[in-house]
């Protein structure tokens, strides 16, 4: 059953900034939908639109079929985590909690069993009579979902909400979400920068840039067949090397020192693509090009190594390599490297569509 | 410290000392005074030390009729500048606070020219338009009136200017966790942003208390009938009599009693004090 | 950008208490402080006529007002200029305390609280010539002490009580600005050799100057408007019109000369002073807040 549905749902500003020009967007019952991409691509905005705090200019929001455009954020039966939580200051965590319970009038007994409930769920009611101040920030966090969950809504929408945490207790809180909205099934709008936590949360992905969809599909979707330059640049990491190439009757034409054969019926200017993991160590005689080495980045279980493609001017395109398990090799020397076809990616590049 | 200097610090504490004592000396000049009969005060002498009068004079300053035309005793007047100071201090917090929270809050057309009106009353003290201002609050029938005594003050930038400040502090992550709670405009205010404020509106309380108790010339200009004379103006009733008639000790008692309240406020809300100074410079 | 409500009618209602307040008892007594400027009225206060700038002309050519306007020049710089330093002494030694900063901080700021007229009762009864202490103890130093007679012994102690009332006021913000000098910066002069008294002048001193300047106007502005009570209280503006300042004359002209048309003018003028001077002071609050 569809539970979401945006349809060309834009936004402009009163000073006249397109700040979103036309998303269409269904999402699923129980779905895990991330909104990611550089900041100022307009994710937020999109979220704040479905939640009610930004007017939707134009097109339509639809929630179980229901037109949301001008409804109130607390008729919309949605709840939200702030990326500062937003927990308010002066109230101990049970009435953080218990706020928007009581303003919807639900019995005080009803509440405190909600609340109650929730707390268990996440190990937090040894805490409820502190104030926020009193708490660390993982568990400042964990009371924002709880205030989110007692709602029971039928969507719930986070914006940011790890970018406060350290790096470990991010990874930890990521997969408590993940196992929370699993277990919780809730349909779910998730906005991030990084595509690290959207990967590893999302059904699907929405990849935002300048306020359009570029790419919206499983996070395997976006990584095997990105469908611009833009996203294949965005997912993974260290991102695709991406070269600016010409397609010719004799293939691929990425620079003097580098033509790769390939039959295609499409001529002119393109984009190439491989991904650092997909390059392949070779021998003189094999290789499709030799990698002037510039740096070498080991971080045990891989090796990233930057260089340029070697050519006598100095000049060539630069390339990253990656690489399991150490390797050391000198700095200055050069490397020989195939770039299978399977995994090239191909895009026009005027369209900046994939070929 | 750099440095340990010992007759530096001496010398910290001892110029400390002396303006200690220099900005006390009027007061224990009163104090010496209120403990004298009337009798004491004459051509070429003051009494410099304590003297054993000090109950009866506090206790007729206190208690009997002020005299020289002030029919009311000095606790009867102490209870009307109580009440003129409160009524000046809660009606400047409360209409700051509504019209901050509009200004903050809320968007409407002309919402800039209300704030430059409220602006203009930092520009139009009531001292410099006196004289429009009385013949306003005559022609309104206030005046001898508690009302024509506090409502004609209570409207205050500095107040307002201070809680816009205070309010535009507050998080917007905040008010929209409030709005997505259900919380509309009224419940918004009383249950966050009251609350939020409250350290804000208790240090303005202090300095606004300070300010309503000692107000002078307007309560000199407004009130003939003894039942609303406040304190602080009756001051200048008392002095109004033929200069060798002045009752020293009474006048010395009345003028302690008169800054006890304001004083003890300053000292026992030292640190409410020095935060609302300094934030109503703002 | 803060977060909003949509409501349209509210704020009006939110702000109706504060618009009225201010529209009957600044605004309209404003207007008619304006309109009474261009008209004379009768001893009567039954007829009045239209007499133009006459009333300001009329100030402009009176010697008296040129008087009072250096009365106040005098008495408000008088005033400035001694709180600012009294203070800032107080306040470096204050800084120097290790212990007992907030004894000496509580013992020096009361003042702050006692209300103008009382803080003129209060030096009156010191400088009384027939009975106050200090006045006796001049008389036997050879100084003749009567502010009842001499204008300028009378200037002197209204400048005295307005300035004990407002040193507390001085007090904290030159402390506050002493404790926001950098540690460093001292400790790096001091390395560089420079005593302490050399420190104060060629650091200390110049990073307190916003703050300097910042109460030098807050103190203008109290001297110029907030001391009616210290003078009124004591000299009444006497002896002659020696401290007779432009407020004090503008209720001295309006209720006890009956001259609403003089007063009114002056009202206008003086409006405009201040209107000058919250520009300045909110322009320089500007900067202070770009500063930090």
């Amino acid at each position: 059953m569809t539970d979401v549905i945006l349809e060309k749902v834009g936004k402009t500003y009163p000073n006249g900034f397109h700040a979103i020009p036309s998303v269409d967007l269904s999402i699923e019952e129980g779905e895990f939908i991330v909104l990611v991409g550089p900041s100022g691509c307009g994710k937020s905005t999109l979220l704040r639109m479905v939640a009610g705090l930004e007017s939707i200019s134009t097109g339509e929001l639809r929630i179980r079929g229901e037109r949301m455009n001008d409804k109130e954020p607390a008729d919309r039966d949605i709840a939200m985590v702030f990326q500062n939580y937003a927990l308010y200051p002066h109230m101990t965590v049970y009435n953080n909690m218990a706020y928007g319970l009581k303003n919807r009038g639900m019995a005080k007994e009803l509440i405190a069993e909600k609340v109650t409930d929730v707390a268990t769920m996440l190990g937090l009611t040894e805490l409820l009579q502190r104030k926020p101040r009193q708490l660390s920030g993982g568990q400042r966090q964990r009371v924002a979902m709880g205030r989110a969950m007692v709602r029971d809504p039928k969507v719930f929408l986070f914006d940011e909400p790890l970018s406060n945490l350290d790096a470990k207790l991010r990874v930890q809180m990521r997969v408590e979400i993940r196992q929370l909205q699993r277990k919780l099934g809730t349909t779910t709008l998730y906005v991030t920068h990084d595509q690290v936590e959207a990967m590893t949360l999302a059904d699907r992905l929405v990849v935002l840039n300048k306020g359009k969809a570029e790419q919206i599909g499983t996070p395997m979707d976006l990584y095997n067949k990105p469908a611009t330059p833009f996203v294949a640049a965005f997912i993974g990491s260290p991102s695709m090397n991406l070269l600016g190439a010409n397609l010719t009757e004799q293939g691929i034409k990425v620079s003097d020192a580098l033509t790769l054969p390939l039959s295609h019926r499409h001529r002119g200017s393109i984009v190439w693509g491989i991904r650092p993991e997909h390059l392949a160590v070779s021998d003189e005689q094999n290789a499709d090009f030799a990698l002037r080495i510039q740096a070498v980045e080991s971080l045990g279980a891989e090796t990233l190594i930057h260089g340029k493609i070697d050519t006598a001017s100095g000049d060539g395109e630069p390339m990253v390599v990656r690489l399991s398990g150490p390797h050391l090799p000198d700095i200055n020397s050069v490397m020989w490297l195939t770039a299978p076809a399977q995994h090239w990616h191909l895009f026009d590049a005027m369209t900046q569509q994939r070929l | 410290m750099i440095e340990n200097r010992p007759w530096l610090t001496f010398t910290s504490h001892a110029t400390l000392l002396l303006g200690i004592a220099l900005v006390a000396l009027p007061v224990w000049m009163a104090l010496v005074a209120s403990t004298h009969p009337a009798s004491a005060f004459g051509v070429g002498h003051i009494p410099l030390w304590f003297g054993d009068a000090g109950a009866a004079t506090w206790g007729a300053v206190l208690f009997d009729k002020a005299g020289n035309g002030v029919d009311v005793p000095v606790w009867f007047m102490m209870l009307n500048s109580l009440i003129m100071a409160l009524g000046i201090t809660f009606g400047k917090i409360a209409i700051s606070l509504l019209s901050a929270y509009a200004i903050v809050f809320f968007r409407f057309p002309l919402r800039g020219f209300c704030f430059w009106i409220i602006f203009m009353t930092l520009m139009l003290p009531v001292e410099v338009r006196i004289v429009p201002t009385f013949e306003v609050v005559a022609n309104l029938g206030l005046l001898n009136s508690y009302t024509g005594l506090t409502l004609p003050l209570i409207a205050s930038a500095t107040a307002t200017f201070l809680f816009r400040q205070c309010f535009l502090s507050i998080p917007g992550e905040l008010v929209e966790a409030a709005r997505m709670d259900g919380a509309g405009p009224w419940r918004f205010f009383f249950d966050i942003l009251l609350p939020l404020s409250r350290t804000n509106i208790a240090a303005l309380f202090v300095i606004l208390f300070i300010y309503g108790w000692n107000q002078y010339l307007w309560p000199l200009l407004i009130t003939t009938d003894d039942a609303y004379y406040t304190l602080v103006m009756s001051i200048k009733r008392m002095l109004s009599v033929t200069d060798g008639d002045i009752a020293w000790n009474q006048i010395m008692a009345t003028t302690l009693l008169a800054m006890l309240p304001p004083v003890a406020v300053v000292i026992g809300m030292q640190q409410l004090f020095v935060k609302g100074l300094v934030d109503s410079e703002k | 950008m803060t977060v909003t409500f949509p409501q349209k009618g509210l704020p009006w209602l939110l702000l109706l208490p504060q618009l009225l307040v201010t529209a009957v008892f600044f605004l309209w007594p404003a207007e008619q402080a304006l309109e009474q400027a261009f008209y004379r009225e009768d001893a009567f206060g039954l007829s009045r006529e239209f007499v133009g700038l006459e009333n300001f002309a009329d100030l402009f050519s009176d010697p008296l007002y040129y008087q009072s306007l250096v009365t106040t020049l005098v008495f408000s710089f008088s005033v400035a200029i001694a709180g600012l330093s009294v203070a800032l002494l107080l306040a470096v030694m204050a800084d120097r305390i290790i212990r007992g900063k907030l004894a000496y901080q509580t013992l020096l700021i009361w003042p702050y609280a006692v209300a103008p007229a009382l803080a003129g009762v209060l030096w009156w009864i010191l400088f009384d010539p027939s009975m106050g202490p200090i006045a006796l103890w001049l008389g036997a130093a050879g100084v003749e002490w009567n502010h009842y007679l001499d204008g300028n012994q009378a200037m002197i102690l209204v400048v005295i009580a307005s300035t004990w009332k407002q040193i507390s006021y001085n007090f904290l913000f030159f402390l506050a600005g002493l404790q926001a000098v950098p540690r460093s910066l001292i400790e790096a002069a001091a390395i560089d050799g420079a005593s302490p008294f050399k420190r104060f002048w060629t650091i200390v001193f110049p990073l307190l100057s916003p703050t300097t300047f910042f109460l030098l106007v807050v103190n203008l502005v109290y001297a110029f408007f907030e001391t009616f009570g210290v003078i009124d209280a004591t000299t009444k503006g006497g002896p002659g019109q020696s401290t007779t300042t432009l407020v004090y004359k503008v209720f001295d002209d309006g209720f006890v000369g009956l001259d609403l048309g003089g007063s009114a003018a002056q009202s206008v003028i003086l409006m405009g002073i201040v209107g000058l001077m919250t520009v300045v002071q909110f322009r320089f609050i500007e900067r202070k807040v770009q500063y930090s």
